[in-house]
C-alpha cells in the first residue's frame, strides 16, 4: 500500500525517540569520553585521548577486564553444559505433566526480580554466619566458607548465583530446539543399540546446530552486561576489587566517583567487546546449519 | 522396557533434586518473613518458624512507602508496556504493508540499534535525561523506553503474515489507514501482542539499573531499587526484609503461574533478557 502521510505520521515520532534515546547516546558517550567530565562541575576541559591512555595504566580497569572475561567464560561454559544436560533429560521424559512441572519450577528465578533474589542470597544463603550454604557444609562436616568476603571465592559465589538464577532460560530454549529434532533419527540409533551419550554427541548436538550457536552467543552477550548481582551480592565492588566487572566499573567511575569522561571510555571498551561478539554471532547465523 | 521405566524414574528423581535447589531460597524467604526476630536469631537456618507472625509485613507497610513504590512500579510498567505495544504494532504495520523511499535503510537502522546494551549508554542517557529536566521524575523511566526496536522487528514479521488481500479489500470498502490498523491488523496480532507485552512488562518491572541512575527521592522509587534501599534500612530486621522481598516477588510469581505458557514464550522470544 502507499500513503506517505500515514508513514510519516507513524515513523516520525518513532525515529525522533530512537534518535534521542538510542542513536545520540552512542555518539554522545564517545564524545564525553574525550573530556574530563563531571556533571556537577562548570568547566569540563577537552583532553583528547587522555582517558583512554589512563585506562592502560589503571590496575583496577585491568582487573575488571580480567574479572569480566573470567565471569563470562566460566559462567557461560557451566551454564551451557548444565542446561544441555537438564534439557536432554527433560525432553526425554514420557510424562507431559512432569515436563511442564519442571519447566515451570526452573523458570521461576527468570521471572522473579533479580534484585530480590540477590538480596535473599546475600542475606540468607551465602552469608557466613547462619547462611544456608554454610549450614549445609556443617551438615556435611566441612568447615564454613566466607562466600562473599573472601576475595578468592567471591567470583565463584557470584557464578553460582548466576547459574541458579538463569539456567531455566537456556533450558527452555534448548528444550524447544531438541523437540524439533525428528524422532526417527533417535529411534534409528536406538535400534542400533546406541547409548545415551552416543545419541547426544552424534545426533542431538550436531542437529541442534543453529539453536546451539544462537543460545551460546546470546548468553555471552548478555553476561557481558550482567550487573545487578555484582552490586547486591558484593559491597563496593568487593574486597580488592574482586567483584568488579567492566559494567560495574562504568557505574562506579561514572556515578559514584562522578568521573563521567573516564567512565565513558570504559563504556566504549565494553561496547567494542559486545559489538565484536554480536558481529561473530551474525556471521555464524548466516552459516547454513540445516540438515 | 522395564529398564527404561527405571531410567525415567531416576531422571525424575534427579530433576526433583534440582527443583528443590531452585525453590529453597524462595521457601527460606517466605518462611523467614513469617518469623519473629528472636526466632530468627536463635534458629536462623531452620526453615520452619517456631512462632508465626505477620510483624514483618506490618513493618513494611507502616515503616516504608511500600504502597507508593508499588504504584510507581505499576505506573511505569503499565505505561511503558502499553506504549511499546502501540509504537511496535504501528511501525511494524508501516514496515510490513507500505511502500516508501528508503524503507529497507530505515529498517536497517532499527536492526542496528537493537543490539546496543543499556550498560554502554547509561552515562549519555543519564546526561540527556538531566538536560531534558526529567531527572528524578518517573517520566525518565517511561519516555526513553517508549520505542523497543525488538518490538518493531517482531511486529513487522507477524504483520507480513497477514494476507495483503485483507488490507486491500478493506481499503476498497473505503477504510482509512488507521481503520485498517484497528480492524484488520490488531485483531490478527493477539499472540504477538501478548508475548511482546509480557516481555516488555517483565523487563520493565524487574529493571534495576535505570531507576537506580534516574531517580533520587525515596518516594519515587520503583520496587527493585526500593528493595535494596529497604534491605539496607532494615539490615538488622531479617523478618521485615524478607517480608518486603516476598511482597515484591509475589505479584510476578502469581501472574507467571497463571499464564506460564505465555510467560515462557514471551520472555524467551528474543533470546536476550
Amino acid at each position: 500500500m502507499k500513503s506517505n502521510k500515514f508513514v510519516v505520521i507513524v515513523l516520525l515520532p518513532i525515529f525522533v525517540l530512537t534518535g534521542i534515546f538510542l542513536i545520540a547516546p552512542l555518539f554522545y558517550g564517545l564524545g564525553v569520553s574525550l573530556f574530563d567530565y563531571n556533571p556537577v562541575r562548570m568547566r569540563n576541559p577537552f583532553i583528547g585521548l587522555e582517558n583512554y591512555r589512563q585506562l592502560l595504566s589503571d590496575a583496577v580497569f585491568k582487573k575488571a577486564v580480567r574479572n569480566t572475561l573470567v565471569f563470562v567464560t566460566v559462567t557461560v561454559a557451566l551454564n551451557i553444559v548444565f542446561t544441555l544436560f537438564i534439557s536432554t533429560i527433560l525432553v526425554d521424559l514420557p510424562w507431559r505433566g512432569w515436563k511442564n512441572f519442571f519447566r515451570t519450577i526452573f523458570f521461576i528465578p527468570c521471572i522473579a526480580p533479580l534484585v530480590t533474589s540477590a538480596v535473599v542470597w546475600n542475606r540468607g544463603i551465602l552469608i557466613t554466619q547462619d547462611g544456608l550454604m554454610n549450614a549445609l557444609l556443617k551438615f556435611l562436616r566441612l568447615p564454613p566458607v566466607n562466600w562473599l568476603g573472601d576475595q578468592k571465592i567471591v567470583m565463584a559465589s557470584i557464578i553460582l548465583f548466576t547459574l541458579w538464577a538463569d539456567f531455566g532460560y537456556n533450558t527452555v530454549l534448548f528444550c524447544s530446539g531438541l523437540e524439533g529434532i525428528p524422532r526417527d533419527f533417535l529411534e534409528a540409533a536406538e535400534m542400533d543399540g546406541a547409548n545415551a551419550l552416543y545419541k547426544f554427541m552424534k545426533i542431538r548436538l550436531p542437529l541442534l546446530g543453529r539453536t546451539f550457536v544462537f543460545v551460546v552467543m546470546m548468553t555471552i552477550i548478555s553476561y557481558f552486561q550482567m550487573m545487578v548481582q555484582f552490586m547486591i551480592l558484593v559491597a563496593k565492588g568487593g574486597v580488592n576489587y574482586s567483584g568488579t566487572t567492566l559494567a560495574y566499573y562504568v557505574y562506579k567511575t561514572g556515578f559514584i566517583d562522578k568521573n563521567m569522561g573516564y567512565a565513558s571510555a570504559v563504556a566504549t571498551i565494553l561496547f567494542i567487546l559486545i559489538f565484536v561478539m554480536s558481529m561473530i554471532q551474525r556471521r555464524l547465523n548466516r552459516v547454513d546449519w540445516e540438515y | 522396557m522395564k529398564r527404561r521405566k527405571m531410567m525415567d524414574k531416576a531422571k525424575v528423581a534427579i530433576l526433583l533434586v534440582f527443583a528443590c535447589f531452585v525453590l529453597v531460597p524462595y521457601v527460606w524467604m517466605i518462611m523467614t518473613s513469617l518469623k519473629t526476630s528472636k526466632d530468627y536469631l536463635m534458629h536462623a537456618s531452620s526453615l520452619w518458624p517456631r512462632a508465626w507472625t505477620l510483624d514483618g509485613y506490618r513493618k513494611v507497610f507502616a515503616g516504608s512507602p511500600f504502597i507508593q513504590w508499588f504504584i510507581n512500579s505499576l505506573l511505569v510498567t503499565g505505561s511503558v508496556t502499553t506504549i511499546v505495544i502501540i509504537t511496535s504494532t504501528l511501525s511494524g504495520f508501516v514496515f510490513a504493508k507500505y511502500q516508501f523511499r528508503g524503507k529497507e535503510l530505515w529498517f536497517a537502522v532499527i536492526l542496528a540499534t537493537m543490539m546496543v546494551p543499556s550498560e554502554v549508554t547509561m552515562i549519555p542517557n543519564f546526561l540527556i535525561i538531566l538536560k531534558l529536566g526529567l531527572y528524578n521524575k518517573l517520566a525518565a523511566l517511561i519516555i526513553p523506553k517508549m520505542v523497543r526496536m525488538f518490538g518493531v522487528f517482531l511486529c513487522r514479521q507477524a504483520i507480513e503474515d497477514i494476507p495483503d488481500s485483507l488490507c486491500e479489500a478493506a481499503k476498497m470498502d473505503g477504510a482509512g489507514d488507521f481503520m485498517i490498523y484497528f480492524r484488520i491488523i490488531l485483531p490478527n496480532l493477539k499472540p504477538t501482542i501478548s508475548s511482546l507485552g509480557i516481555f516488555t512488562a517483565l523487563a520493565t518491572w524487574n529493571d534495576y539499573l535505570n531507576p537506580l541512575i534516574m531517580l533520587n527521592d525515596v518516594d519515587r522509587m520503583t520496587l527493585p531499587i526500593a528493595m535494596n534501599y529497604f534491605a539496607n534500612q532494615y539490615v538488622a530486621d531479617m523478618g521485615a526484609t524478607m517480608a518486603a522481598a516476598t511482597l515484591m516477588t509475589l505479584p510476578m510469581l502469581i501472574l507467571f503461574l497463571l499464564f506460564q505458557r505465555r510467560f515462557i514464550e514471551g520472555s524467551t522470544l528474543s533470546g536476550i533478557k
